[in-house]
């Protein structure tokens, strides 16, 4: 069965686990960095570039999930797929419930918040999907 | 489709890891197969056909 990557199926959680690790820290740093820049440094390009930082590792983030899917093997591209089609779903009706409890009172809420609850509700659904396979 | 995947493994003495390994899978789809739970591609069904030697519907058999 032909797969995109030249690494066993075997070792694709891992090496998941190893990239989606380092993308995590490199956003984490990014956010230190930016508050930092934001309340330390005077030069007006640095602190835009600094604001700029996290948006790197979201990306990277989305790459190496499609790294991901392209090492995993059949079955587990269509759990996959299944997975965040919920997951999906789930984010879009939180984030538009939300946005319509705005009104009646709740605090505002940073459109940053998507990615997080997309995280949430993927790690949900997996959760499930890993529980009824048993 | 029903399969004969797990006898065939057993009379290999081969284990769901060592199976996976060998079809370049994972250990959960190779449980997923033997259970019946997800029914292989063509490629993989022709892997797991030349692995043990046999043909395909002697392997996957309709349900009815």
């Amino acid at each position: 069965m032909p797969t995109a990557s030249s690494v066993p199926v075997r070792n694709a959680g891992r090496s998941y686990l190893l990239e989606f690790c380092a993308v995590l820290a490199l956003y984490v740093l990014a956010i230190v960095a930016r508050d930092w820049a934001v309340a330390h440094v005077a030069d007006p390009n640095l602190v835009l570039a600094a604001k700029a930082a996290p948006v790197l590792p979201i990306w990277l983030a989305f790459f190496v999930v499609v790294r991901h899917y392209r090492r995993i093997d059949e079955y587990e591209r269509l759990r996959m797929l299944k997975e965040l089609s919920i997951a999906f779903g789930l984010t879009s009706c939180a984030l538009i419930s939300y946005s319509l409890l705005m009104d009646a009172g709740l605090p505002p809420l940073a459109i940053t918040w998507a990615w997080p609850t997309l995280a949430a509700s993927w790690g949900l659904t997996r959760a499930i999907f890993s529980i009824a396979e048993r | 489709m029903r399969n004969q995947l797990k006898e065939l493994r057993a009379v290999r003495g081969m284990t769901q890891g060592a199976l996976a390994d060998a079809l370049n899978v994972s250990r959960q789809t190779v449980n997923a197969l033997e259970t019946g739970r997800y029914d292989p591609s063509l490629p993989l069904a022709f892997s797991i056909a030349k692995l043990f030697e046999l043909r395909i519907e002697e392997i996957f058999q309709p349900e009815n």
